[in-house]
């Protein structure tokens, strides 16, 4: 069994983490990714407080396994929700797009555990001298918002950097990946497009047959040019949106109108055309539909092994 | 030495940003760095001046981050 600090620190059974993905991470995800032994996340995204409270109470209905809160700080919502999570007690809460300083004393002050997702090291050790218990060290690797630096050289210097445990994010959704983090030196991995196409994830099916289908040049990094750069699946339209960020003949509202409510389409709807389909640069190594227990079951087998016999690597 | 003059030299130990180029009013953005040159600024001086600086979202200039380190 790999068992480390993180595990402990927040009373989990595996150090894995299921990212706190908009539109995708509700209920039914975090619950089963908790009841799995995992840390089962509920994505808050630019939700009102008040769905963000009924998700917190379906959980708990499901599971009374630690569960955490994403909360980002872009959202309009941010305020609000960083006061629900005080009064409904959640146990861990994540944070990303941005720097949650202004909450985190409030939050520490309830007792909740606060472990901010972060792309540099000043960000890391920023966050634990404000008592950050952990870090997400996520690399641009992933889907959705990102960095810009990568998981492998990210990883190692917020290592280095930092006293408290470090979760590894952006690449990884297999053993192999598992099995590298750890040698770089993280404490666990969180893990996003690997749980998109998990039984209890209630994304639309053709998003779910977009993943399966992907290959390793199917995704595309586009809104460097507003400062808030997304990565998802390529289709018509972020290709449209990728070509758009060179013209310099629209404005930034312009550009960024084109992308707006895409993601909702893509998780409800499907929609081929325009639907925007998160995922990291990992979806062609996520190949079927399994159970949240049998995906996280199956990469700590596989890291497992591989810590075990280390003869396919070595001559 | 003034707060401001106390920013730009960080600026320039940690960021190598050239002192004659910054004015209280000149933006961050002007000069080409983003939030996390930022947080790496207020760490540097955090660390130099023992200090606690509450980084907020509304911090644009560098006269901003110098009216951070108080009276």
């Amino acid at each position: 069994m790999i068992k480390t600090r993180l595990c402990d620190l927040l009373g989990i059974e595996h150090p894995v983490f299921q990212g706190g993905m908009a539109w995708v991470a509700n209920a039914s995800l975090a619950a089963a990714v908790s009841n799995a032994g995992g840390l089962g996340i509920i994505g808050a995204m630019s939700a009102p407080a008040q769905w963000v409270k009924e998700e917190i109470a379906k959980v708990r209905e499901k599971t009374s396994k630690p569960f955490a809160v994403n909360i980002m700080l872009m959202s309009p919502h941010a305020g609000d929700i960083a006061r629900t999570v005080i009064e409904e007690h959640v146990p861990i809460v994540t944070t990303g797009a941005g720097n949650p300083a202004q909450y985190m004393k409030a939050w520490i002050a309830a007792g909740i555990k606060v472990v901010p997702v972060v792309a540099s090291v000043g960000i890391a050790r920023y966050v634990e001298k404000r008592g950050a218990i952990a870090v997400v060290a996520e690399g641009c690797e992933a889907g959705g918002h990102i960095g810009d630096l990568t998981t492998m050289v990210l990883v190692p210097q917020v290592v280095d950097a930092v006293k408290m445990p470090v979760v590894a994010a952006g690449g990884i959704a297999d053993g192999r990946g598992l099995a590298a983090a750890l040698m770089l030196g993280a404490s666990g991995v969180q893990m996003g497009t690997r749980f998109l196409t998990a039984a209890e994830c209630t994304i639309h099916p053709n998003y779910k047959q977009r993943i399966l289908a992907a290959q390793d040049i199917d995704t595309l990094a586009t809104g460097r040019r507003l400062g808030h750069p997304v990565r998802a699946l390529k289709t018509p339209l972020t290709v449209r949106f990728a070509k758009a960020e060179f013209d310099s003949a629209l404005t930034n509202e312009e550009v960024e109108s084109i992308g707006a409510g895409a993601l909702r389409i893509a998780v409800q709807e499907g929609d081929n055309e325009r639907g925007c389909f998160m995922a990291g640069q990992c979806a062609g190594l996520v190949k079927c539909e399994q159970t949240a227990e049998e995906i996280i079951t199956q990469i700590f087998s596989e890291a497992e092994a591989l810590f075990k016999d280390q003869k396919p690597w070595l001559m | 030495m003034t707060n401001f003059e106390k920013v730009v030299e960080i600026m320039q130990e940690n960021r190598n940003v050239d002192p004659s180029l910054v004015k209280p009013e000149t933006t961050f953005a002007e000069l080409g760095l983003d939030s996390l040159d930022m947080v790496e600024l207020v760490m540097a001086m955090e660390e130099k001046y023992g200090c606690a600086l509450e980084m907020t979202a509304d911090i644009k200039t560098v006269g901003d981050v110098a009216q951070l380190l108080g009276a």
